[in-house]
C-alpha cells in the first residue's frame, strides 16, 4: 500500500474512546455505569476506571452509549473525547509507572464539577458583557500614567 | 456550530458545548488522527518532519520547532472553527498544551478570526463557575439564534 493511501485509511478510521465521567454528587457508582454500559450490548470495549468508565469502539455506537449513559444521571454524568484506545501502552497508567498525562487536568476539573452540574440544574440567566476596544484618549491617559509613576519610582530609587 | 474551546482539551467546555448541541472541536482528536496513521512508526514521537514545515503556516521559520509542530495540529481547529470559547487563567497546563508561546498563538489567531468568541476566566469560587456555566450557555444559545 503507498503512504497516500495509507494516509487515507488513517482518516476513514471510524473508532472513537470517550471518557464518561461521574460528577461528585452522581446517583449512581462507577461498577453500576459499566454495568448499565454492558447492559445496552453495543459492540464496544468497556474499561471501568476510578471517575467513571471509557468505551472504545465504532462512532455511532459509542454515541449510543454516551447519549444513553447521559440519561442514567444528565446533571452529573460528563463526558470527553480522548485519542488513545484503552490500556493503549503509550498512555495506560500500568506501563508508565506514573499518572497519565491528561489525569491531572481532569483532577483539576473534576473539582468544579459538583458547581457545574448545580448551574446545569438551576440555570439563570446572564448577560454577556462584550469587551469594548480601549479609545485612544485612555490609552494615551494610561500611558501617561504609568511613565509618571516609573519615573517616580526611578527616581526613589536613586534617591 | 463547530466551537473551537481553549484550553484545546477541557473536559468542562466541551462537554458544555455538546450538551447545547453544537460540535466541540477538541484537541483529542486530531491526536487521534496522528495515533492511528500507520505512516509514523516512532510513538510517543508523534510528530514526523513534515509537522513543523505545516506550522510554517501559523508561525515564522525563526519560531522554535515546538511551536510549529504543536501549531501544525492546533491549527486545523482553528481554521474548522466557527466559534469560539477561550477560558484565561487555567491552572493546568500540561502535556501538548503545556506550551506558554503555542497558547499565545493559538489565543492570538482565534481572535484574529473574527468568528463569535466568549473569553472567560477560569472560576475559582462556587459563584464563579455558577456564572461560568450560564455564560458559556447563553452564548450557545445565541449561536444558535444567530444560525437559525
Amino acid at each position: 500500500m503507498s503512504p497516500k493511501e495509507n494516509h487515507e485509511v488513517c482518516h476513514d478510521d471510524n473508532t472513537r474512546t470517550r471518557m464518561i465521567i461521574l460528577g461528585p454528587g452522581a446517583h449512581i457508582s462507577q461498577n453500576e455505569l459499566v454495568q448499565k454500559l454492558h447492559m445496552m450490548e453495543l459492540p464496544l470495549t468497556i474499561k471501568s476506571t476510578c471517575y467513571g468508565a471509557m468505551v472504545y469502539g465504532d462512532q455511532e455506537f459509542v454515541n449510543q452509549a454516551v447519549k444513553k449513559a447521559r440519561k442514567l444521571d444528565p446533571y452529573n454524568i460528563f463526558t470527553k473525547d480522548r485519542g488513545f484506545p484503552p490500556g493503549d501502552p503509550r498512555r495506560c497508567r500500568g506501563h508508565r509507572g506514573a499518572a497519565r498525562e491528561g489525569f491531572h487536568q481532569l483532577e483539576k476539573e473534576f473539582r468544579l464539577l459538583g458547581h457545574v452540574a448545580e448551574a446545569l440544574e438551576k440555570p439563570r440567566k446572564v448577560t454577556i458583557e462584550e469587551p469594548e476596544k480601549v479609545s485612544v484618549d485612555d490609552f494615551r491617559e494610561i500611558v501617561k500614567k504609568s511613565l509618571k509613576s516609573s519615573k517616580l519610582s526611578k527616581i526613589k530609587d536613586e534617591g | 456550530m463547530k466551537v473551537a474551546i481553549f484550553p484545546p482539551n477541557s473536559l468542562i467546555l466541551a462537554d458544555l458545548i455538546e450538551r447545547a448541541g453544537h460540535k466541540a472541536l477538541v484537541l483529542q482528536n486530531e491526536i487521534r488522527k496522528k495515533i492511528k496513521d500507520p505512516e509514523i512508526d516512532s510513538p510517543p514521537f508523534n510528530l514526523t518532519e513534515d509537522d513543523p514545515i505545516k506550522g510554517l503556516k501559523y508561525a515564522a521559520i525563526e519560531v522554535p520547532s515546538g511551536v510549529r509542530g504543536r501549531m501544525s495540529i492546533f491549527g486545523p481547529i482553528i481554521e474548522e472553527a466557527e466559534a469560539a470559547i477561550i477560558m484565561d487563567e487555567a491552572p493546568f497546563g500540561f502535556g501538548c498544551i503545556g506550551c506558554a508561546r503555542t497558547n499565545e498563538l493559538c489565543v492570538f489567531y482565534l481572535r484574529k478570526r473574527g468568528i463569535p468568541t466568549l473569553e472567560i476566566k477560569y472560576p475559582k469560587t462556587k459563584d464563579e463557575t455558577i456564572e461560568l456555566v450560564n455564560k458559556i450557555n447563553t452564548f450557545l444559545d445565541q449561536l444558535e439564534e444567530k444560525n437559525g
